[in-house]
């Protein structure tokens, strides 16, 4: 009798709790508001603790991807070196560029990036499941101004962008390498404006829309973003080199795959730009 | 030890396994797959609680996690649920099991419950979840989850001592 009991009340609690998990997924595809400021208010308040554990256990971490990832090191510290000895020399090219970049946005009215507003914001969480290796948590959110959208970088270019609505003082970014990940393009010393999307953890973006065959690109071109009409991105972010060019005879379009010039491994700080696309057109 | 004082080391543990996954297990990762500690932690309180606690443990663990997940909020909680429940209901009715019966259950349920984590997710539109990557996740997951089983199974008795006791 207490067995039967106790197997209706399990049932009962089973059938209570697959209702309130289907109640919360549909909710939550609808972008309900409320529920959306509650998983804020309570990611907020796990994050003091998560943060102080975060400190704590730090070390072993990276103490543990120092054995399990040196041969990986060791590779990227040579193309590292390599890289540095090739930036130095590009340096000065760059600096004459940028300034060349400055002054055509300037005359087209179009905000350079260097000079939107920024948040550097410190990878508090690189990914916390085994499915979301397309994202990273940041130690910055909505009491620093930044909102769903705007674009993330680092040095070596556009990393990602802002994904969801952030926290108070946390938010999530989605990296250029998810596949669902889409930006628009322009190959420098082109007029194609293209769309490129991800390509998966560790491989290089694909521009697959846009770029008309006649359009002359080489290996080796760099890719920024567009910029154009209402876009998430201001205009002249670096995305990557151009190092393969197929054809699409059918579509009359040139495929490319585009290696990312930031790495978006083993992130550590990054650049959130302040970049609200409609108020900068009003 | 009362009901209410089982309850209060219940969701200290799960706080704790919660913050800890997210802090320290995620970041010790093999081929690129971290232990997936909420899914063991609603296996083992089925196994240990029985059906209705593997189902709490689950939606509760499961909520915690959907909020730091670009997935749905509500999938993990979902999954876990129905995982929790089917485990225990599966330990009440085919084995009272010893003790490695438990180990390699929860290694083989964790397989099981990514697959499905992935399916379900597929299904509802989330993407990236269904890959060819998704079997080395599943391995070494659980073989990950083998080895934690045997402490998350003992925080579940430290939990509920009395409420066992009461049961059996």
């Amino acid at each position: 009798m207490a067995t039967g009991t106790r197997t209706g009340r399990s049932r009962f609690t089973l059938i209570f709790l697959l209702l309130s998990s289907a109640t919360l997924l549909t909710l939550d595809a609808r972008e309900f508001e409320p529920l959306q400021r509650t998983e804020e208010t309570l990611s907020d308040l796990i994050s003091p603790l998560r943060t102080g554990a975060d400190r704590v256990f730090e070390p072993v971490g990276d103490a543990w991807a120092g054995v399990t990832g040196y041969d990986e090191l060791e590779a990227e510290n040579e193309a590292l070196r390599q890289e540095l000895q090739m930036l130095e020399g590009q340096r000065i090219l760059d600096t004459d560029a940028a300034i060349r970049l400055e002054l055509l946005l300037d005359e087209l009215g179009l905000p350079y990036v260097q000079d939107i507003p920024n948040v550097v914001g410190e990878v508090v969480t690189a990914n916390v499941g085994n499915f979301d290796r397309y994202s990273v948590q940041i130690n910055r959110g909505s009491d620093d101004g930044i909102r769903n959208g705007m674009p993330v970088v680092t040095r070596g270019g556009l990393i990602g962008r802002i994904d969801g609505d952030p926290g108070r003082g946390h938010s999530r970014v989605t990296l250029l390498t998810d596949p669902g990940f889409e930006v628009g393009v322009l190959v420098v010393g082109t007029d194609d404006v293209a769309l490129a999307s991800g390509g998966g953890h560790g491989e290089p973006l694909m521009v697959t829309k846009g770029l008309e065959i006649d359009t002359e690109v080489a290996v080796g071109h760099e890719v920024v973003t567009s910029g154009v009409d209402r876009s998430r991105y201001p205009p002249g972010i670096p995305i990557g080199i151009v190092t393969e060019i197929d054809y699409d005879e059918a579509r009359l379009l040139q495929l490319l795959t585009v290696e990312p010039s930031a790495n978006t491994d083993n992130l550590s700080f990054v650049t959130v730009l302040l970049y609200d696309p409609l108020a900068e057109e009003s | 030890m009362n009901t209410a004082n089982a309850y209060v080391r219940s969701a200290l543990f799960l706080l704790t396994a919660l913050v800890l996954h997210m802090a320290l297990f995620s970041d010790l990762r093999v081929l690129g797959v971290a232990p997936e500690v909420p899914l063991a932690i609603a296996i083992t309180a089925g196994l240990v609680g029985g059906p209705e606690r593997g189902a709490m443990a689950g939606f509760l663990i499961g909520l915690g996690i959907d909020l730091y997940l670009p997935t749905l909020f509500g999938l993990s909680a979902l999954i876990y649920t129905v995982w929790g429940y089917t485990v225990g209901l599966i330990e009440e009715r085919i084995f009272r099991s010893a003790w490695w019966i438990n180990v390699l259950v929860t290694a083989a349920a964790t397989a099981g419950g990514l697959l499905v984590y992935a399916v379900l997710g597929e299904l509802l539109g989330e993407a990236n979840l269904y890959t060819d990557r998704l079997y080395v996740v599943m391995g070494v997951a659980a073989a990950y989850n083998l080895v934690l089983s045997l402490p998350l199974l003992g925080m579940w008795r430290w939990s509920w001592p009395r409420l066992l006791g009461e049961e059996r």
